[in-house]
């Protein structure tokens, strides 16, 4: 364990990496001051509090030298897929090429974020006729209209079908300014009907094996085209091999998240765990050191749960949060409000939940591609949502919605009715947009209120 | 005899009546707040509306909802009626085998659910006379389109699909072929009831809709069966005219839209395009922009949050003024 837990700001970042110099703490190659990145222009690293260890250091560095480890891929000769969409199905597959990186241009949605709009990108959206309206993932359309952000890839796969409208709008988009888009279809997940036979997927939901045969098929095809990119083709031992390498990085995310949401005090803070929990999606384009750097996450988190200790108030609420922030500031407002997360559903449980090993590989991969939340209907992730309820002991539920989000507009009613059905526990719903800084009273408010409840619900 | 509803153009009503069933393509009423979903932020009126005519439908057996748009696709998560709901899955990719086989799978699973609420499972030769007789109505609607005014001949194509081919065919032997107006298009997904106004709109300020390519017009009919695949094959048929026929901005790719649009913008010297949408329809609102970039005819965007006097009011003036412009 590093030194005494707390949340630190940028400026104490410096100072903080200056003592863990001194200390003889040793960096990957992509390490150094935290504050260095404010040369790339993101601005809100300014506001953001951070984990004080040296694992989180690793972390965000990680995080934030992505681009570069893009383009350095790319000089290397290596091929560079956009995988858009499935959030953790193509990527193992992609990674189980030895000359193949895989990313997400979706991931770009981050971008007006971080650098608190500086980037225009989504001005340049607005241009191509998708404003406001659509989910900020319309950043992406800028990214690739500026190239300023990420190497455009050498090859574009979008799932679609059983997705959300935006982004599949948005991609269609794309496609009309001359980025081809090898598009596979992921159909909405349904229940066996009694004269079909029903198989089980990873995350406890099951499907018509119809379903996994169509599925499979649709990867197949994207196996095909990935064979044709990477001029090797991917054998059955070698996506195996990918599958567990997946596996690993998801074994040490879902101790992370049992020590992160049940120890009694909070070991890490909810950015951190945010973007640990992201890094299961596409490995950050580099899937061993994704591993590296869970390994010693994990160790700090172990430490400070065997040390008693941790980062928030051991009263803090225990707040079960649905979907994904557009502005990570958010995620440290909740800890100033005392709030805690206990419980996540950052509409990728798919991309946490282990891959079946004993299975022919692309069977495992079109059965965890079927048991994506936005795949299925809103019943049966307010179904999974409560079981984690149940797991992580959370004491309310918190629904952020996704500015113009096609899916965000009738779930949250249905998970918000399911969850007080079975818990009769506090749920909010809060829209949070890249950029909160004019809305944060507001949120805060929101926020406090929660809190406030929860406590006074213990008191009864 | 027992009515199933639904609104998406790609569930074809052939199939259901094969089934000794009554199918009947909604056209709903614009939603106010007072429906089932109350004030709803971020819900497509259409959809909003669909959710209100589906609640209060007492009379119909069952309802299909299909997956070609996300909001649609929840909208069978919140149904709150006693009507058994049927979710069918519509592949937005269009390209593959794989996807042409899941279509027809799911025609057959609507089958035993069909079957389920007291339909009789059809032969082929049951399906093909159908289809025949529903191939021919088309035929004969589609010809009358340059006849009747472009409301009625929109109020024509939506009796269809709520009744069904009608006992006595459209006859336009004896009329003149209407060429007075500025010729326009609308483009855009379903209209409700209250937008068929739009059509009167666009006559009164001088201009008349000859090619009416949303949803619930031309583009949402699939086009005519090859009559012996239709005897040899008729399931196959039935999907292939559907599913492969019918464009729309929802499939991925969604290119061979524009070329259905091209072709008949140019059959009819079309001069100018009301582009019409919902608010929070992201699958047409996105094709606004690429539609301009793509056409050299002036577009007018009209959008609306639903029905109230303002909309109206607003959509008729803009539509004026664009004729203005035309004329």
């Amino acid at each position: 364990m590093s030194n005494v837990p707390k949340r630190i700001t940028l400026e104490e970042w410096d100072i903080q990496y200056e003592r863990l110099q001194q200390a003889g703490i040793g960096q990957p190659d992509y390490g150094g001051p935290l504050s260095r990145h404010l040369e790339d222009g993101n601005q809100r690293l300014l506001k953001l509090r951070y984990d004080n260890s040296a694992a989180a250091l690793r972390l965000w560095n990680f995080l934030l030298t992505e681009e570069d480890r893009l383009h350095d891929a790319r000089v290397k000769g290596k091929k560079l897929v956009g995988t858009m969409k499935d959030l953790g199905t193509v990527p193992v597959m992609a990674y189980s090429f030895d000359n193949l990186v895989a990313f997400y241009p979706d991931g770009a949605w981050w971008i007006p974020c971080v650098m608190e709009l500086g980037a225009g990108l989504l001005s340049i959206a607005d241009s191509l006729g998708i404003d406001e309206s659509f989910c900020p993932v319309r950043a992406m359309l800028g990214a690739f209209v500026t190239g300023a952000h990420f190497p455009i890839p050498d090859r574009l796969i979008c799932s679609v079908g059983a997705t959300c409208d935006d982004f599949s709008a948005i991609a269609q988009r794309l496609n009309s300014l001359g980025h081809p888009i090898l598009w596979w279809e992921i159909p909405h997940r349904r229940k066996a009907e009694p004269d079909e036979v029903a198989v089980n997927l990873p995350g406890g939901f099951s499907v018509p094996k119809d379903q996994v045969e169509f599925v499979k098929s649709e990867l197949e095809r994207v196996k095909t085209a990935l064979e044709e990119l990477a001029g090797e083709q991917l054998d059955e031992k070698k996506l195996s091999a990918g599958i567990k390498k997946a596996n690993q990085v998801r074994r040490y995310l879902a101790e992370l998240r049992r020590l992160a949401f049940t120890a009694e005090l909070c070991p890490i803070p909810a950015l951190e765990m945010l973007i640990a929990e992201m890094l299961a999606i596409h490995f950050c384009s580099d899937r061993q050191e994704t591993i590296e750097v869970l390994k010693e996450l994990l160790s700090e988190v172990k430490a400070r749960v065997q040390a008693g200790v941790g980062v928030l108030d051991a009263e803090a609420a225990k707040i079960f949060w649905v979907n994904p922030v557009a502005d990570l500031y958010v995620m440290n407002l909740l800890e100033d409000c005392d709030g805690r997360i206990c419980g996540t559903e950052y509409l990728f449980t798919h991309a946490l939940d282990e891959i079946p090993e004993k299975l022919p590989p692309v069977e495992a991969l079109a059965r965890m591609a079927l048991a994506d939340p936005m795949v299925g209907s809103s019943v049966q992730r307010a179904q999974r949502i409560c079981a984690d309820i149940c797991r992580f002991g959370s004491e309310a539920v918190l629904i952020s919605r996704i500015p113009g989000a096609s899916h965000c507009a009738l779930e949250g009613r249905v998970i918000s009715e399911i969850v007080q059905d079975k818990f009769n526990i506090p749920v909010l719903e809060i829209e949070v947009p890249p950029v909160i800084d004019s809305m944060r009273p507001t949120v805060r408010t929101r926020l406090e209120a929660l809190v406030e409840t929860i406590k006074a619900r213990r008191k009864k | 005899m027992k009515t199933i509803i639904y609104t998406c153009p790609y569930v074809p009503a052939e199939w259901i009546a094969a089934h000794h069933l009554m199918p009947s393509r909604v056209i709903p009423q614009a939603a106010d707040e007072t429906g089932p979903l109350g004030r709803a932020e971020g819900v497509c009126p259409y959809v909003q509306s669909f959710i209100n005519e589906v609640t209060m439908d007492k009379q119909a057996a069952g309802v299909v909802i299909t997956t070609v748009c996300d909001q649609m696709r929840r909208a069978s998560d919140i149904l709150q009626c006693d009507i058994p709901v049927f979710l069918m899955n519509v592949p937005n990719t269009w390209q593959s085998l794989g996807v042409q086989r899941l279509y027809i799978d799911e025609l057959k699973r609507l089958g035993r659910f069909l079957i389920g609420l007291g339909g009789k499972s059809p032969s082929d030769d049951v399906l093909a006379e159908i289809m025949l007789k529903y191939d021919t109505a088309r035929t004969s609607i589609l010809a009358a389109g340059g006849y009747l005014p472009a409301r009625q001949h929109a109020e024509t194509i939506a009796a269809f699909g709520r009744d069904g081919p009608p006992e006595i065919p459209k006859n336009t032997t004896g009329l003149d072929l209407l060429i007075e107006g500025v010729p326009l298009a609308i483009v855009g997904g379903p209209l409700m009831r209250q937008d068929f106004d739009i059509f009167d709109i666009a006559e009164q300020a001088g201009g008349r809709i000859v090619l009416d390519a949303t949803e619930t017009g031309e583009r949402g009919m699939c086009p005519p069966f090859d009559r012996r695949r239709l005897h040899e094959e008729p399931l196959m048929e039935l999907a292939n005219a559907y599913f492969g026929g019918i464009q729309d901005a929802s499939r991925r790719p969604n290119s061979e839209l524009y070329k259905w649009l091209k072709r008949r913008l140019n059959e009819r010297n079309v001069r100018g395009i009301i582009f019409h949408r919902y608010v929070w329809c992201d699958m047409w609102h996105a094709e606004l922009q690429r539609l301009k970039d793509w056409t050299d005819l002036p577009v007018l965007d009209i959008d609306t949050a639903g029905d109230n006097e303002t909309r109206l009011h607003r959509a008729a003036n803009r539509i004026r003024a664009f004729l203005e412009m035309l004329q």
